[in-house]
């Protein structure tokens, strides 16, 4: 294998693995402060049709990318309510985002723009792709950084482990959990920004395609910190990426069997690397 | 739960509050500090009041530091400037004698010393009143001494220091006043000087302290027998052994390696070494919330929990009406007081609960019993059940390993205690000469 | 029924009633009208209903499956990949056996349920040995089924007569007999119903169900009664994915009467909130699945009728499950990720 392969193919990691990286930091956020974030699927979706729909009416990509993640953090504040204020289960209630996020973009396609499975084309905004590569990876290092050196991240973590001895010490949890939950909804739906007006220049149904999920695994293979988390979603994106670049090279070795390379390596890393994980205390558990 | 109750502390006072377990002590520690609102009455605070927990509300994932300045890190631009949060915590250490590493992380703390960080943590904000909610529960009898010398130097300076506590050698050896509190009412409220043991025992209870049967000597065959005993990170060469009659009580200081001899004798945890015991075998777990009961269930579910094969004789559908009357049986037998089999088991007091859990381990009178704290959080006339049924069981035979924290549970019962420490046998106290100041020293030695 | 599943419900339908309108409206059509569409589309005639009855039937089984897991305390959201592959399982077997039609019905439904058995049971294994998060590892292999169904359709298991990518179709005689001549309602509902009273059944009344509810409401309590914890998930994710495959097998045997990748539009999916929105609880699970197979047969109908899209149906599906959250007992009796 040449050098310009090598590096073409690390190249195409990156930008496949950004989207998952951006998404994950969002799930390490959200889930250190105590909310499951299984609503990532649905805030990438929320975020990528948004952005696209806003970019084709104002023909401005930027304000389409703002959009997207400003949709993003409001679908993620929604979880982040209900998971707070009305104390849901918080796996069902991002079921239930995720179903609407979908839904709601497959009828938005329709009921704008009176087609179904895709947006036509809209302004992008292409050149930031590799602009947003690279603030993906520096997010990540800045929230590692920031969760462990900062005042609010220290009140970040002690929320998600322990809300009631947040409270005793003047911190208001629900407050933290709310901002954490919304902060990840941008932070997906930037990840959905990337995909529809980064790599591409349209928002098409599916094209998220679990990726929402795949990042909620990097976040527990990543055991709940950015950087971990970054460096499995930048994993996720090489095997993608692999997958491009083997298919139709290797007669003995299906297209399909490529297709799964992502899965089967997380099932393999599952059976490999856990019971290690430990998730945040009170993750998931309604407070007070 | 709590019913005009009026209770001061003044500066530089001890005050003991005392009552039986469910009398409202707790809440109205809560209230006191803010964590929970009253629906009538006030409080009146001049400074801040502190509240120690008695399960600790630290956090266990974070380090030493990070709890103790949660909430008013100290700041270098944007950042918390570590330094002076490690140099607060030592700095407060050393002025009231709590010496903890700073970068300790919680969760790999014993419990004396969790003590100590919450105590830091209170003590950073600056408290006026510290309340002190059964801070001994866990503790050995010289980190008890510890304590008490930490909170007088408290009180020396100015600090006024509530104690919640239901042992009465405490209050007398340490507190000025005691406030009695029973059933959300404050019942008695004097001078230490001016009360004796016994009127504030009563006045705890409203009544006669009930008595126990008597013991009767031990001479069965060993049914127990532990050799070499090994669980990796908690138990190293533990050898004992349990007669037929007999109760084994096990003294030491929670988390000395008690839960792994209660797991690896029930067969929950993986160990080496051998242990020969009786198939047939009754569990008393220590946590009835989380080990023992599943409390949306009513009392027939519940008193099935581990014998659901066994109600099905053989089949695999299970016989509701056996079910039922097992239930009944241990309803009645061991006191459990319920308006109905079929109501959710968390309508239940404490006590009522602990009943059932008591009942199920012992009702098919098991040859090995195995009891963890078992009267932990229980009111006075459950617990005088739960210890009459343990000694009845002893007395038709069975042998019965008692773990308890509590040192007067284990004199009252125990035929023998062994002490443990650091996950081994330290000493050994037979025929029922046991000597309080020796188990304490055994139980915190190296 | 208690009162505030009563609440629950009438909260619930007067949210999707709302949201339907608010849909119609926003699509430009009149809800007086758009109602109409979708009641005639989901019950308005012999043709109508069974299309009802042929969704509820594909619901009512991975639901039934999800069920048996979320009791256990297992969020299995793999129902969709049991579903395939039990699918793939039933569709290959139909089209290798000669035998009587009833016993090859039987063969059929029980390779299903083996498909989707082996495949939950990975997870099941997954989190038994090695105490794997059962969201993630379901999440995968559903990902990696649709990744072998597409391998074994297009390569070595491909039909030499079909035209795209599929296996061979059964043979007429295997096909699951209709309730209503002439459509798609199958007695493979009334085989679902039953399976839903024994299910009611297992979970009440024997020491499996009663340890699977245990391990689901309190681990800690049950591991220390001797219940073992890795026994019971295995066992649950196993019979999970048994049900969610006897769905595949019906699927393949009644509607499409072959195996291929387009098997399932997501039923594995919509079963997560049609078991949830049936408190996991077998018979409330039935008309649960009654109500979600009107809305996607009266969903289909409104879309053709009135121009409203029928993914509208998935955002109502959506407020029903996320609305249905905020009732704080499920907190108690559903499974959670941990």
């Amino acid at each position: 294998m040449t050098l310009s392969l090598v590096l073409s193919l690390l190249a195409l990691a990156l930008v496949r693995g950004t989207p998952i990286l951006l998404a994950s930091l969002g799930g390490v956020l959200s889930e250190r402060a105590g909310i499951v974030n299984i609503a990532l699927e649905g805030e990438m979706t929320a975020g990528a049709f948004a952005a696209a729909l806003i970019s084709f009416f104002t023909r401005d990509p930027w304000i389409g990318a703002i959009g997207g993640v400003a949709v993003g953090a409001a679908v993620g504040f929604v979880l982040g309510f209900a998971a707070t204020r009305w104390r849901v289960d918080q796996i069902v209630a991002g079921m239930g985002i995720n179903l609407i996020c979908t839904g709601g973009a497959a009828f938005g396609l329709i009921f704008v723009f009176n087609q179904a499975g895709v947006t036509p084309q809209v302004p992008a905004i292409n050149q930031a792709l590799w602009p947003l590569v690279i603030l993906g990876i520096l997010l990540a290092a800045v929230l590692q950084w920031a969760l462990s050196r900062t005042p609010i991240g220290l009140r970040l973590r002690a929320c998600g482990e322990n809300p009631h001895a947040a409270r005793a010490a003047g911190i208001d949890p629900l407050a933290v959990r709310l901002a954490a939950s919304a902060i990840a909804g941008a932070l997906a739906g930037l990840g959905g920004v990337f995909l529809a007006l980064g790599e591409l220049n349209l928002y098409s149904d599916g094209m998220i395609a679990g990726r929402g999920f795949i990042a909620l695994a990097a976040v527990i293979f990543g055991r709940w910190t950015p950087l971990g988390a970054a460096g499995v979603a930048l994993i996720f994106g090489l095997l993608e990426a692999l997958q491009f670049a083997l298919q139709g090279n290797i007669a003995w070795l299906p297209s399909d069997f490529l297709q799964a390379l992502p899965y089967i390596a997380a099932l393999i890393a599952l059976l490999g690397a856990s019971g290690r994980y430990r998730p945040p205390a009170a993750e998931g558990k309604p407070y007070p | 739960m709590l019913d005009a109750v009026d209770l001061t502390c003044e500066a530089g006072e001890i005050h003991a509050l005392v009552g039986e377990n469910g009398a409202g002590k707790s809440t109205l520690a809560a209230i006191a500090a803010g964590e929970l609102s009253a629906d009538t009455g006030e409080i009146e605070r001049n400074g801040r009041i502190g509240l120690v927990h008695q399960h600790f509300a630290l956090i266990d994932r974070l380090c030493v530091w990070e709890n103790v300045v949660l909430g008013r890190e100290p700041r270098r631009l944007a950042t918390i400037d570590r330094g002076a949060a490690r140099a607060f915590v030592r700095d407060l250490g050393e002025r009231y004698g709590l010496d903890v590493d700073p970068d300790a992380l919680v969760e790999d703390l014993p419990v004396g010393i969790r003590q100590r960080v919450e105590l830091l943590r209170e003590l950073a904000r600056d408290p006026s009143i510290l309340i002190l909610d059964e801070p001994t529960a866990a503790l050995s009898p010289g980190e008890v001494e510890r304590l008490f010398s930490t909170v007088a130097r408290l009180t020396q300076n100015g600090v006024g220091a509530l104690v919640i506590t239901h042992k009465l050698d405490e209050v007398f050896a340490h507190a000025e006043r005691v406030t009695v509190l029973r059933r959300g009412r404050v019942v008695e409220r004097r001078p230490v000087a001016e009360i004796t043991r016994d009127q504030v025992a009563r006045a705890m209870i409203g009544g006669d302290i009930p008595s126990i049967p008597s013991h009767q000597p031990t001479n069965g065959a060993v049914v127990v027998r532990v050799e070499d005993l090994a669980v990796p990170g908690a138990i190293e060469h533990l050898s004992l052994h349990i007669a037929a009659g007999e109760i084994l009580g096990v003294a030491g200081v929670e988390g000395n390696g008690q839960s792994a001899l209660a797991d690896a004798l029930a067969g929950l945890t993986p160990f080496r070494g051998t242990i020969d015991r009786p198939a047939a075998i009754g569990i008393i777990p220590q946590d009835r919330l989380l080990e023992a009961v599943i409390p949306a269930w009513s009392l027939v579910e519940n008193a099935m929990l581990g014998r659901e094969r066994a109600a099905g004789n053989g089949s695999w559908r299970i016989d509701r009406a056996a079910a039922r009357a097992q239930c009944t049986a241990i309803v009645e037998r061991f006191d459990v007081r319920t308006e109905s089999i079929d109501a959710p088991l968390a309508t239940l007091s404490g006590g009522n609960q602990q009943k059932l859990v008591v009942g199920r381990a012992l009702i098919d009178n098991p040859a090995f019993v195995i009891a963890y704290n078992p009267t932990r959080g229980i009111d006075i006339g459950a617990t005088a059940t739960v210890h009459g049924e343990l000694l009845a069981a002893r007395n038709r035979g069975a042998a019965i390993l008692l773990v308890s924290f509590e040192l007067d549970e284990l004199f009252a019962l125990s035929d023998r205690i062994v002490v443990i420490a650091r996950g081994a046998l330290r000493g050994e106290f037979t025929d029922r000469h046991f000597d309080r100041d020796a188990i304490g020293r055994l139980m915190v030695s190296a | 029924m208690k009162r505030e599943s009563m609440k629950a419900l009438l909260l619930g339908t007067l949210g999707v009633v709302a949201a339907m309108s608010l849909a119609m409206l926003a699509s430009h059509v009149s809800p007086i009208l758009g109602f109409n569409a979708f009641f005639y589309g989901a019950f308005g005639g012999k043709q109508e209903i069974a299309e009802t009855l042929a969704s509820t039937t594909a619901l009512l089984f991975p639901a039934l499956g999800i069920a048996i897991a979320f009791r256990a305390g297992l969020f299995n959201i793999g129902a969709e990949g049991q579903l395939l592959v039990g699918g793939l399982l039933a569709g290959w077997i139909g089209t290798r056996i000669e035998v009587a039609p009833a016993l090859a019905i039987a063969a059929i439904f029980l390779a299903g349920a083996f498909g989707g058995a082996v495949w939950g049971a990975i997870a099941g294994w997954l989190k038994a040995a090695r105490g794997a998060n059962e969201v993630i590892s379901t999440l995968m292999l559903n990902f990696i089924a649709a990744s072998l169904a597409l391998y074994l359709v297009t390569g070595p298991l491909r039909a030499p007569d079909a035209a795209g990518p599929e296996l061979s179709l059964l043979p007429h005689a295997y096909w699951l007999p209709t309730l209503l001549p002439q459509t798609r309602a199958t007695i493979a509902l009334p085989i679902a119903l039953l399976l839903a009273f024994a299910l009611r059944y297992v979970l009440n009344r024997t020491w499996f169900g009663y340890r699977l509810r245990a391990a689901g409401e309190a681990p800690e309590a049950a591991r220390r009664a001797g219940i073992s914890l890795s026994r019971v998930a295995l066992s649950a994710m196993a019979w999970s994915g048994a049900l969610a495959g006897m769905g595949g097998a019906a699927l393949v045997a009644g509607e499409l009467h072959r195996f291929n990748t387009q098997l399932s539009p997501g039923y594995g999916f919509i079963a997560i909130a049609v078991a949830l929105v049936g408190g996991l609880e077998p018979l409330a699970i039935c008309v649960a699945a009654l109500a979600f197979g009107a809305l996607e047969s009266g969903g289909l109908a409104l879309q053709a009728a009135a121009a409203v899209p029928k993914d509208a149906i998935h955002v109502i599906e959506g407020l029903l499950v996320f609305a249905l959250a905020a009732r704080r007992y499920l907190g108690a009796r559903g499974a959670t990720t941990q």
